[in-house]
C-alpha cells in the first residue's frame, strides 16, 4: 500500500489576504482553508460610529473592492432611514461599481492567476515572453483606475460617496474624455478573453448551486432580488430567511450556507450561470467563440467569466455614460434611526451589509457578509472532490491543483475576515 | 551594492493590502522599479521567495494586532537595512485601531462568540514594536513619498517625505477653505499632507486618512469644533477614525 502524506500550502501566494490549506491524504480525504488573516473586527467597533462615517471605514475592509463595501453599506443606511436618492445618484454607482468590477478581474486575472497556467512563481518573472498582455492590463487598468477616480475623487478608498448621494459631480467634459480613452481598450479587453480562454483550464465538474443579484431590466449589480440556479428568489431585506452564518473552529472568516441546504457558489461564473441572457451581444458572441458553454460547473470556468465581464463591463460604463448628463445636486440628508439591510454584486460575488441606526445617527448592530464568506464552504466541497478525483498523482501535482481552484474563486481572505 | 539591485520585500500585516495594490497602482512605473529592484519576497505578487531576507528595504503594511507579527517583524527587522513602514495602518494604526477604543474583550464578543481562539491585542503601528526608518503615509500610501523612497534607494540619498499639513495644499490648488468659509468639521489642519487635498477639493471636510501631522495643533482645532457646536463624542470620534494611538492626536481624544 501507498502511503499517502498529507499536503499543506503554509501559506497560499498570489491571493488577497491570508490563508492555508490542508489536505489530508492518508484517511478520508478531509480538507480544511484555514484562513489565518487576523481579525479586525469591523462589526465590533463600527458599533458607537456615526452613520456617515461607515462608507469611509468598511471601504478599508478591502484594497481591491473598497467601491463595493462603501456602496453596500451606503446603500443599507439609507435603507435602514428611508433615505431616496436620485436617479443620477444610482447611475454614478453604477459606474463606479462596474469600473471597480472590472479593474478587480484584471488583476486576478493577469496577476494572480495566469502565472498557475505558466508554471510561473508571478508576473514579474513573466513579463519578458508575456510582454503585450502585461502592456494590455497596464493600459485597462490605468483607464478603468481613472473613471472610479473621477467619480470617487480616488480609485482606492474614494472620498465622494456619503449616504444620500455624491459631494461632487464630475463634469459633463470629463467624462467625454474618458469615453474616448474606454472606447479605445475594447479591443484589449476582447484580447483579455482570448487570453484566457488560452489557459489549460482543468476539465473538473461539481455540481454547486449558483447564487447572484437579478432583475428585470439589467444585468444586475447593485440593485436586485437574490436568485439562484436551484430557484432561490427573495428580496435582498430578507436575506437572513435563507442564508445562515456560523463560525468555524479552524478559521477566522465565518462560513454561510443556504438555510436547510447547502453550500453554494457566488462570483462571476455565479453571474453568467443565472443572467447569461442579459450580457450585451458582443460579449455572448465571444463566449461563444471560446467554446463557453453557459451553465457551465466547472469552477475554474469564473476566470473566463471575468473576462467576459471585463468586455461586458466597460461597454456598460459606456452606455451609462453615453446616455446621460451629469449635473451638480444636493446630496445633504438628515439621519433617521431604523434598520436596514443591502445587497450587492462585489467583484468576487453576493455582499450583504446590514446596519441599526439610532436617534442620534450612530451605529447599534453592524452585520457584514462578504463573497468568500459565501463561497467558504463550497471551495472546501470542491477541493475535496478535485482531490478525490486526483488522488493517485504526486502530492506536489494535487498542491498545485488545489492552489489553483482556490485561486480560479478569486477569493479575498481580507474581506472574509473582516 | 552598486550594479546590485537592491532587493525588496513587502510584508502584510492587519490591514486591508490596499497599500501592496497601491503599488500596483504605481502601474506606469511599476515595470521600471522592477527592473531597477528585485521584489524577493511579496506573497501578494509571487508564490516562493523567504521572508528571511537579506532586504535592502523592507516595507511593512497593516497594524500589529497579533503575537506572530510581533515576533515576525522583529525577525524582518534584523534581515533588513531598511524598514519603512507604508500606508495609515502601519504608520499610525488606521482604521484597524478604532477598535483600541472599545474594551478588547467587548469588541470581540461582538464578532465571535467562541473568543477562545481569539488572540487578538490592541493593534498599534509599526514603531510600537521595531525601529522604523521611514513612514510613506496615506490610505492607501501615497504615490508621491513611494516614488521617493524608491527614487532615494537608487541614489543612496536620504528620502525627503512630505511633513506639512493637508491645509498647505489647499493653499497651493487656491481652495477655498471649507472650514473658515462652510462651517465643515476639517481635519486638514493636523492632518498630514500628501492626497492633495482630496475632501476640501471635493466639497467635505478632511478625515484625517493620512494620520497626524506632526507638531499638530490638536487642541485649538478640537476646541474649534467644540466652538461650531460639535458634541464631544463627535469630536472623539473624528480624532479616532485614522489614528487613536497617535499621541498627535491625543488631545483631540476626550471620552465623553
Amino acid at each position: 500500500m501507498i502511503v499517502k502524506k498529507n499536503i499543506e500550502v503554509d501559506y497560499l501566494a498570489r491571493v488577497e489576504g491570508e490563508t492555508s490549506i490542508v489536505v489530508q491524504l492518508d484517511h478520508a480525504p478531509a480538507i480544511e482553508l484555514k484562513i489565518f488573516e487576523p481579525p479586525r473586527f469591523f462589526e465590533g467597533f463600527l458599533v458607537g460610529r456615526k452613520y456617515d462615517e461607515v462608507g469611509d471605514i468598511v471601504s478599508r475592509i478591502c484594497g481591491i473592492c473598497p467601491v463595493s463595501h462603501m456602496t453596500t453599506a451606503i446603500q443599507a443606511i439609507e435603507n435602514a432611514m428611508g433615505i431616496e436618492v436620485s436617479p443620477q445618484t444610482k447611475v454614478l454607482r453604477n459606474i463606479m461599481c462596474l469600473s471597480q468590477i472590472v479593474a478587480s478581474h484584471l488583476i486576478h486575472l493577469y496577476m494572480l492567476a495566469m502565472p498557475d497556467y505558466y508554471g510561473s512563481p508571478g508576473i514579474v518573472d513573466m513579463r519578458d515572453s508575456f510582454n503585450k498582455q502585461i502592456e494590455n492590463l497596464m493600459r485597462m487598468k490605468e483607464v478603468m483606475n481613472e473613471l472610479t477616480g473621477l467619480i470617487g475623487g480616488r480609485a482606492l478608498h474614494p472620498v465622494t460617496h456619503l449616504p444620500g448621494g455624491f459631494t461632487a459631480i464630475p463634469s459633463n467634459e470629463a467624462f467625454n474624455s474618458i469615453l474616448g480613452r474606454l472606447k479605445k481598450i475594447r479591443p484589449l479587453a476582447e484580447r483579455t478573453v482570448k487570453d484566457v480562454s488560452q489557459f489549460d483550464i482543468p476539465d473538473f465538474h461539481s455540481v454547486s448551486e449558483y447564487v447572484a443579484l437579478g432583475n428585470d431590466g439589467e444585468y444586475a449589480i447593485n440593485e436586485g432580488r437574490i436568485i439562484s440556479t436551484k430557484g432561490l428568489d427573495i428580496a435582498a431585506e430578507d436575506y437572513y430567511q435563507a442564508f445562515v452564518e456560523s463560525e468555524v473552529g479552524y478559521a477566522f472568516a465565518k462560513k454561510t450556507i443556504i438555510n436547510k441546504r447547502s453550500s453554494f457558489m457566488v462570483g462571476a461564473l455565479a453571474r453568467l450561470n443565472n443572467k447569461y441572457n442579459k450580457l450585451q451581444g458582443r460579449t455572448k458572441s465571444l463566449a461563444n467563440q471560446v467554446g463557453l458553454k453557459i451553465p457551465s460547473d466547472n469552477p475554474f470556468h469564473n476566470n473566463i467569466a471575468q473576462s467576459l465581464e471585463i468586455v461586458d463591463g466597460i461597454e456598460r460604463c459606456i452606455q451609462l455614460i453615453e446616455s446621460n448628463k451629469f449635473e451638480d445636486e444636493d446630496f445633504h440628508i438628515r439621519a433617521q434611526p431604523g434598520e436596514g439591510g443591502f445587497v450587492t454584486e462585489a467583484p468576487r460575488g453576493l455582499l450583504f451589509h446590514q446596519y441599526k441606526i439610532n436617534r442620534e445617527g450612530v451605529v447599534e448592530k453592524a452585520n457584514i457578509v462578504t463573497p468568500t464568506s459565501h463561497n467558504f464552504q463550497n471551495i472546501e466541497k470542491d477541493l475535496k472532490k478535485l482531490v478525490e478525483e486526483n488522488k493517485d498523482e504526486e502530492p506536489e501535482k494535487i498542491k498545485l491543483l488545489c492552489e489553483k481552484l482556490v485561486r480560479a474563486y478569486d477569493p479575498c481572505f481580507s474581506c472574509s475576515v473582516h | 551594492m552598486k550594479n546590485k539591485k537592491p532587493k525588496i520585500g513587502v510584508f502584510k500585516y492587519s490591514c486591508c493590502a490596499g497599500c501592496e495594490f497601491q503599488l500596483i497602482y504605481f502601474q506606469k512605473y511599476i515595470m521600471e522599479v522592477f527592473e531597477a529592484a528585485e521584489i524577493t519576497f511579496c506573497k501578494m505578487l509571487q508564490s516562493g521567495g523567504s521572508e528571511n531576507g537579506p532586504f535592502d528595504v523592507a516595507l511593512i503594511e497593516g497594524a500589529i494586532t497579533e503575537q506572530w507579527q510581533v515576533e515576525q517583524l522583529k525577525k524582518v527587522r534584523s534581515v533588513s537595512k531598511y524598514l519603512i513602514s507604508i500606508g495609515s495602518c502601519a504608520v499610525c494604526g488606521g482604521v484597524p485601531a478604532i477598535k483600541n477604543t472599545v474594551e478588547e474583550y467587548e469588541v470581540q464578543k461582538r464578532v465571535y462568540s467562541d473568543t477562545s481562539v481569539i488572540h487578538s491585542v490592541k493593534a498599534h503601528p509599526i514603531d510600537q514594536y521595531v525601529k522604523v526608518d521611514g513612514y510613506i503615509k496615506g490610505c492607501p500610501m501615497g504615490v508621491r513619498d513611494l516614488t521617493e523612497m524608491v527614487i532615494s534607494l537608487l541614489l543612496g540619498k536620504k528620502p525627503d517625505f512630505m511633513e506639512y499639513c493637508v491645509c498647505v495644499e489647499c493653499k497651493l490648488k487656491g481652495n477655498i477653505c471649507v472650514l473658515a468659509a462652510y462651517g465643515e468639521p476639517c481635519m486638514g489642519p493636523v492632518t498630514n499632507a500628501g492626497c492633495g487635498a482630496l475632501c476640501p477639493s471635493h466639497n467635505r471636510g478632511c478625515y484625517g486618512c493620512w494620520g497626524p501631522m506632526k507638531d499638530a495643533n490638536t487642541k485649538a482645532l478640537a476646541d474649534q469644533f467644540e466652538h461650531m457646536g460639535l458634541s464631544k463624542e463627535d469630536i472623539f470620534r473624528k480624532f479616532t477614525e485614522f489614528g487613536q494611538p497617535a499621541k498627535e492626536w491625543k488631545a483631540g481624544q476626550v471620552e465623553a
